[in-house]
């Protein structure tokens, strides 16, 4: 281990000759990097991507072109983007789509109108103004920045609402699913669907949700964008399955974690993004760019809440969260402890079932440098989310996505 | 067949019931599933039976590309911990592998049939050139018949998610229960999540926004004035037949006629067609439903563990005398419910309604010409509505 990583290290020193990335790598285990490129590499990252991230690339071997450096510095990001906080009021993602989103809890409920009053009341619980929108937000963001760059008025498309209401839909009723396999109690600050309404009828209205979601996605009579949200379905349900298991070799696991990680929550946001760009007749590449940026925006929030369920436990004394690993759940933080601390394995492998397992992992985990490694993990995806961002047209909605992706770095809960 | 199914779904689902020899001998004469225990083929299943040769192949196993997925065989390997236990789940899941009442997987069938009828009147000599329709029926009419099944499945399935709050002791521990639920959940999701998938291939939104309002429906079905929280059969105060009427056609009528209406649609009908196809296939619902309510009253001696409160008979009876419900809800014995309901005109009503019924679903197919397949539909239609 110790030749590969001074190698990579000399390699390193050879080709990154920018400051921040080189520091964060040096100062961090040098594991991350190899884990990160078998990882990416399997995960669809393409060679251009690769080209552009010196970090990757070193470890490739690949020569990197002055040009794609420049771009992937922070000052060309800034110029490029536009400084945060420059004009807060303008910039504010949720301001800029305020309008929509007051709307929308409400045309959400429209959709749902069976005639039974108990299934509308179910079906309504949780488009109640209260949760934070955040799925619908960054599709209208998209939506706009997406049609000034086509040249056209800001303003959403009938359709490009639709779909930003499906998100809303499709994440409500995988939730309420989710807290039946999960068994918890609370959501949003109030009782989950099945405490209330007992789990039978909670499942079956979360499918008429999505029924809904359906007959809504149908009306927008486009089959490319029917296409599109159907695999987002698809893949939550995947990702869902994949949670079940966990594989044997830690290579593989890390691969796993990510596959699922992207399924379970990227893809949501990365085909609700591509189909608003569908929408507004972008070709392929600019297709592409919104889907890249919410597939990075998504990982980068998985990331991110992985490990927040490890740090919020050490500021609030005597109240353990570790959700994840009561459920059996190895999530990054674990992952990259498992380089200091080998005997996590087993945990793992038996889903943290024995007396005292959580308890000592939690212990491991925060004596290991998992936590930091997973933020610089969703530090680089952010980054490549704002790159994306890069080679659309300039205005306050493609800015204001790109605080998005900052904040979802320094989100606290 | 059953031989190219994964080790751990063979064992699970098939062990606990009967032995692989027999399954696989149902399976070789192609009667399975309808085969009764007994030797004699009834009306029934031969109509069935002569359908399929007509489409092509046994549509039993029409999901078996689902059950054979990684997911599935992994929620099967999961299930073994269920052996035992008495979730539900257990049993639907048996029942989509071996023969059983919960395997009649006649909508599939009776999509390909209504396909095929539809095919017979174009121009034969075009589709011989189109390499997408085999035996008359195209292609995306057969993943149609797969996705209505699958949606039927998963339907199925969500339904046998029990509220663990109405546990009892003789459940067993309330943990195999949990556990039993969150594989329902998952393989209900994953077999929608195909149909999903499935519907997008097609290239049709009506077709998707059709099939989605018929799984709207069966969701519906659910959340009705005749079934309680856990799903069980409950009579509100002054029902109506009315009430029947609207809970067949959500629980059953509206995918059978949005599933015939829309492989109407993949291939381009009028509305005249498609207006028929829908007819054909909510009546030939209701028609089999109407037999099913039937059963107890007609043979008490065979069916009289299958009577609900809410069959069609008794709904009928209590429509017609209103002041009978507290007497009959309280008088739980189902042979005096019977003896009851068979003494007023209620049961001979609902006789003619099932053959009403019939007749309705075989005028609708009066806008296919004469053809082997036009001949089938109408030979399960009378095996429904006139026995």
């Amino acid at each position: 281990m110790a030749s590969v990583s001074s190698r990579l290290q000399s390699e390193l020193l050879k080709c990154c000759r920018f400051r921040q990335s080189l520091k964060k790598c040096l100062s961090m285990n040098i594991n991350i990097i190899q884990t990160r490129r078998l990882a990416s590499f399997q995960n669809g990252f393409t060679a251009d991507i690769l080209q552009r991230n010196p970090l990757l690339v070193c470890v490739c071997g690949n020569k990197i072109q002055s040009r794609e450096v420049r771009l992937f510095s922070d000052s060309a990001l800034s110029d490029n983007i536009g400084r945060r906080g420059d004009n807060p009021a303008s910039v504010s993602p949720f301001g800029l789509v305020e309008p929509e989103l007051d709307e929308l809890c409400s045309n959400i409920k429209q959709k749902l109108t069976p005639q039974n009053k108990e299934l509308a009341d179910i079906t309504q619980y949780y488009f109640d103004g209260k949760g934070k929108a955040f799925r619908p937000m960054l599709v209208m963001l998209m939506a706009k920045a997406i049609n000034v760059h086509m040249k056209k008025s800001a303003s959403l498309l009938e359709s490009q609402k639709e779909v930003s209401m499906i998100a809303e839909m499709i994440h409500t009723a995988s939730l309420i699913h989710d807290d039946v396999i999960d068994a918890s109690d609370t959501r949003r600050g109030k009782p989950t669907v099945d405490t209330l309404w007992g789990q039978r009828k909670a499942i079956l209205a979360g499918d008429y949700i999505l029924s809904v979601a359906s007959v809504a996605i149908a009306k927008i009579r486009n089959e490319e964008v029917v296409y599109i949200l159907a695999r987002v379905i698809e893949d939550l349900v995947r990702g869902e399955f994949m949670q079940l298991g966990s594989k044997e070799d830690e290579n593989a696991r890390f691969n796993h974690y990510l596959k699922k990680t992207f399924k379970k929550t990227a893809s949501l946001i990365a085909n609700t993004c591509k189909a608003v760009a569908v929408l507004a007749e972008c070709p392929d590449d600019v297709v592409e760019i919104a889907f890249q940026y919410g597939r990075n925006i998504g990982v980068a929030f998985q990331l991110i809440d992985d490990l927040l369920d490890f740090t919020s436990c050490d500021h609030v004394m005597g109240k353990p969260t570790a959700a994840d690993l009561r459920l059996g759940l190895a999530t990054a933080p674990v992952l990259f402890a498992t380089n200091h601390h080998p005997e996590l394995n087993s945990m793992i492998m038996r889903r943290f079932s024995m007396e005292g397992d959580v308890e000592r992992a939690r212990k491991m985990v925060a004596n290991s440098n998992g936590v930091e490694q997973t933020r610089v993990l969703a530090e680089e995806h952010s980054k490549e989310a704002m790159y994306q961002l890069s080679h659309l047209a300039p205005s306050v909605f493609r800015e204001s996505l790109g605080n998005v992706a900052n904040a979802v770095l320094t989100r606290t809960k | 067949m059953l031989t190219i199914l994964p080790k751990t779904v063979q064992h699970v689902f098939i062990q606990p019931r009967a032995s692989c020899q027999r399954c696989y001998q149902i399976c070789r004469y192609a009667t399975w599933p309808w085969s009764d225990t007994s030797s004699k083929p009834t009306t029934w299943n031969k109509a069935v039976s002569d359908a399929e040769k007509i489409v092509g192949y046994p549509t039993s196993f029409m999901s078996l590309r689902c059950l054979l997925s990684d997911e599935i065989s992994n929620v099967a390997l999961l299930m073994r911990k269920l052996v035992g236990t008495r979730h539900p789940l257990l049993k639907t899941a048996r029942g989509l592998v071996v023969d059983g009442k919960y395997n009649i997987q006649t909508r599939g069938l009776l999509v390909l049939l209504i396909s095929k009828s539809a095919g017979a009147a174009q121009n034969v000599s075009h589709n011989l050139s189109d390499p997408d329709i085999v035996d008359g029926i195209h292609k995306s009419q057969r993943t149609l018949a797969e996705i209505t099944e699958m949606v039927y499945t998963a339907n199925l399935i969500h339904k046998g998610v029990i509220n663990l709050s109405a546990l009892t002791p003789e459940d067993g521990p309330a943990q195999d229960m949990e556990f039993g639920n969150k594989m329902a959940v998952l393989s209900g999701d994953f077999l929608l999540a195909s149909a999903c998938t499935g519907l997008a291939e097609l290239n049709n939104t009506k077709v998707v926004e059709n099939i989605s309002l018929a799984i709207g429906n069966l969701m519906e079905s659910e959340f009705t004035d005749l079934r309680d929280k856990d799903g069980k059969p409950v009579l509100p105060s002054s029902v109506k037949f009315d009430d029947w009427l609207q809970q067949t056609f959500l629980a059953s009528g509206s995918l059978l006629a949005r599933g015939c209406q829309s492989a109407m649609e993949l291939c381009g009908y009028d509305n005249h067609v498609l207006q028929a196809a829908f007819t054909f296939g909510e009546n030939m619902a209701y028609a089999h439903q109407m037999q099913e309510d039937l059963k107890p009253f007609l043979k008490p001696e065979e069916h009289l563990q299958e009577l609900t409160l809410t069959s069609a008979p008794v709904i009928k009876y209590l429509e017609n005398n209103k002041t009978a419900q507290q007497t009959l809800i309280e008088n739980m014995n189902f042979e005096k419910i019977v003896t009851l309901v068979k003494e007023s005109p209620a049961v001979a009503e609902c006789e003619q309604l099932c053959i009403e019924y019939g007749q309705k679903a075989k005028a609708a197919l009066n806008v296919f010409p004469t053809s082997d397949a036009q001949n089938a539909l109408v030979n399960i239609v009378n095996a429904t509505a006139v026995s």
